[in-house]
């Protein structure tokens, strides 16, 4: 094949449509790619594709020139035009594109100085395409801010480092939504857009008075081209300020808060390291009549406690030495009674009258006065009561004490 | 002697249990028209800072360091973490949605902080959630809470934490 044709180009990107758009993706976003990992994507597509490809192929339809580095690259007209058939673009800088679009201004002032009418034909078809290939970038630009934002919103895993994400957000908006804002910004002279209003306003009176029906002709024209540019502006823009700025900042100040909020998790323990002092909303505070000073002291006499949550504290036992009851005292309240029906029970009750605790040992210290020598027990019946002490509930039966006659 | 409002003795009362005061509560308005009095109202009675904000009022003392804020505070933090994991907006979630108070303690119960949050009064879920709902930091309703928009409170003590951060790494 001595010249190549259109018709051969587009038969070669139909034929092997999945080897183009994987040599595409591999490339990004400069369009070079390593010598070796274009072998190896040759080879394998080669394994299950029929017509195969081979380099020479890829060089004779001019869609790779290899680089004195022994890289290869993407001709730049493929590379636009996959990036349109993909609908994946590469982000310029914006600072490219205003350097870009500056020769709007120097061709407008030629175009209002010229004279000559050929020369002013070729000036209005620059701005028109200048225009349009404008449009085409602010367009591919918007598109893969818009999709990359998304894609930052919801792949929240594929961006778990909080840093990154902000990082992304915050870059974006400066070195991007900023400055396309600023190209775009209707009320600033320098701007894209001021610049479209001027050629409007020229325009929709040349279209009129222009010395040629031709010159007529171009000037409507290059209307035209300015009028759908400042709508298309308008909805890009739209989509700039309205859709992808919020969701930007949005982005931004949500990893802001889950990153502070990391950095808290992760210092919990050491309260000197939250940094900023964490709110302290009082607690509920019962009003008492107590000076403050005195309860701010005493708080913090029981605070030092507080950190203690772990010591246990056992009930102390009051009665922990055990103390028996006084035999004679008891005996002599006994012998004042005369003659007591119910012995075990009277004890009971004689100790109950000084302490709540009675125990066993107790209560069997005083039940043993039965034992002495100058008491009767009289025991009558089979009944029992049960008495319940604190440390046991005994069955009693029912004793009549009274003193010996013999006294 | 001065004019108290009406509200007087509930507004106070209301503040020392430290409870938060959130608009549109017609108390809110009445300490907002009254504000410089009940600045200086609590601060000379018992030296406490009021604070008023766009949404909510509050006293807070730099003498209190209560344990429960800041497990509060990891409590919402972990559930942010876990709800921005989980592909949800944690933000429009917590700032307008509402809870299931089984599935939320699910949701931290399986969380790999929950480590750091069972030794905290969050273990016990339930009682965690009326705890501060009685601040009126939460509303409960039946099975379901959501917080109020004293919550933004927090997020603004995550949003400082990062920019004094940030602020430290520049200067590093």
């Amino acid at each position: 094949m001595i010249k190549l044709s259109g018709k051969y180009i587009l038969k070669f990107l139909q034929n092997h449509y999945e080897f183009v758009q994987d040599a595409f993706n591999y490339s990004k976003p400069d369009f070079i790619i390593d010598n070796d990992i274009l072998e190896k994507l040759i080879e394998e597509y080669n394994i299950s594709n029929d017509p195969k490809i081979s380099l020479t192929k890829l060089i004779d339809v001019k869609f790779y020139r290899q680089l004195p580095t022994k890289d290869f690259k993407i001709n730049r007209s493929y590379a636009d035009f996959l990036q349109f058939l993909f609908d994946d673009f590469t982000l310029d800088l914006p600072q490219t594109l205003k350097e870009r679009y500056k020769t709007i201004f120097e061709l407008f002032t030629a175009l209002k100085t010229e004279s000559k009418a050929s020369k002013t034909i070729v000036l209005v078809q620059n701005i028109i395409n200048v225009i349009d290939v404008f449009l085409n970038d602010i367009h591919r630009q918007t598109q893969r801010l818009l999709n990359d934002t998304e894609s930052l919103k919801v792949n929240a895993d594929e961006y778990s480092d909080l840093s990154k994400r902000l990082e992304k957000a915050v870059f974006w908006i400066d070195e991007y939504i900023e400055p396309l804002n600023k190209i775009l910004e209707k009320g600033h002279p320098e701007s894209f857009y001021s610049a479209l209003v001027e050629i409007q306003k020229y325009t929709s009176e040349k279209q009129y008075v222009a010395d040629s029906f031709k010159l007529k002709r171009e000037y409507k024209k290059l209307y035209g081209s300015v009028v759908y540019a400042r709508i298309e502006l308008d909805q890009n823009l739209q989509k700039l300020t309205r859709e992808l700025r919020p969701l930007l900042d949005r982005i931004k100040s949500d990893s802001i808060i889950l990153s502070g909020f990391y950095h808290f998790v992760e210092n919990v323990d050491y309260p000197k390291s939250y940094i900023v002092p964490i709110p302290s909303p009082v607690k509920k505070t019962k009003g008492s009549a107590i000076f403050k000073e005195f309860h701010s002291e005493a708080e913090f006499y029981v605070d030092q406690f507080n950190y203690k949550t772990s010591d246990v504290y056992y009930e102390e036992q009051i009665e922990e030495l055990e103390w028996l009851p006084d035999s004679t005292y008891f005996k002599q309240q006994l012998l004042k009674e005369d003659k007591v029906e119910d012995f075990y029970l009277w004890c009971f009750d004689a100790l109950k009258k000084h302490t709540t605790e009675i125990t066993l040992s107790k209560y069997f210290s005083l039940t043993n006065l039965l034992l002495e020598e100058d008491l009767v027990a009289e025991y009558k019946t089979d009944e029992r009561i049960t008495i319940d002490l604190k440390d046991a509930s005994i069955k009693i039966p029912k004793v009549q004490v009274y003193e010996r006659v013999s006294k | 002697m001065r004019e108290y409002p009406s509200e007087h003795n509930k507004i106070v009362s209301e503040l020392l249990d430290g409870k938060f005061i959130i608009s549109p509560s017609p108390l809110f308005y009445t300490i907002q028209e009254l504000e410089d009095d009940y600045v200086e109202f609590f601060i000379k009675s018992f030296n406490y800072k009021l604070n008023l904000e766009a949404e909510f009022i509050y006293l807070s003392s730099d003498e209190v360091n209560e344990k429960r804020t800041r497990d509060f505070t990891l409590f919402l933090a972990i559930l942010s973490r876990e709800l921005d994991y989980s592909g949800k907006n944690f933000r429009d979630k917590i700032e307008l949605g509402s809870f299931d108070i089984n599935e939320t303690e699910e949701l931290l119960r399986q969380s790999s902080k929950w480590e750091i949050l069972e030794k905290t009064t969050v273990s016990e879920f339930k009682k965690f959630i009326k705890t501060w709902r009685s601040k009126n930091l939460i509303e409960i309703n039946g099975n379901k809470f959501k917080f109020t928009k004293a919550v933004k409170l927090f997020f603004r003590f995550a949003i400082e934490i990062a920019e004094e951060k940030l602020k430290q790494s520049l200067k590093n």
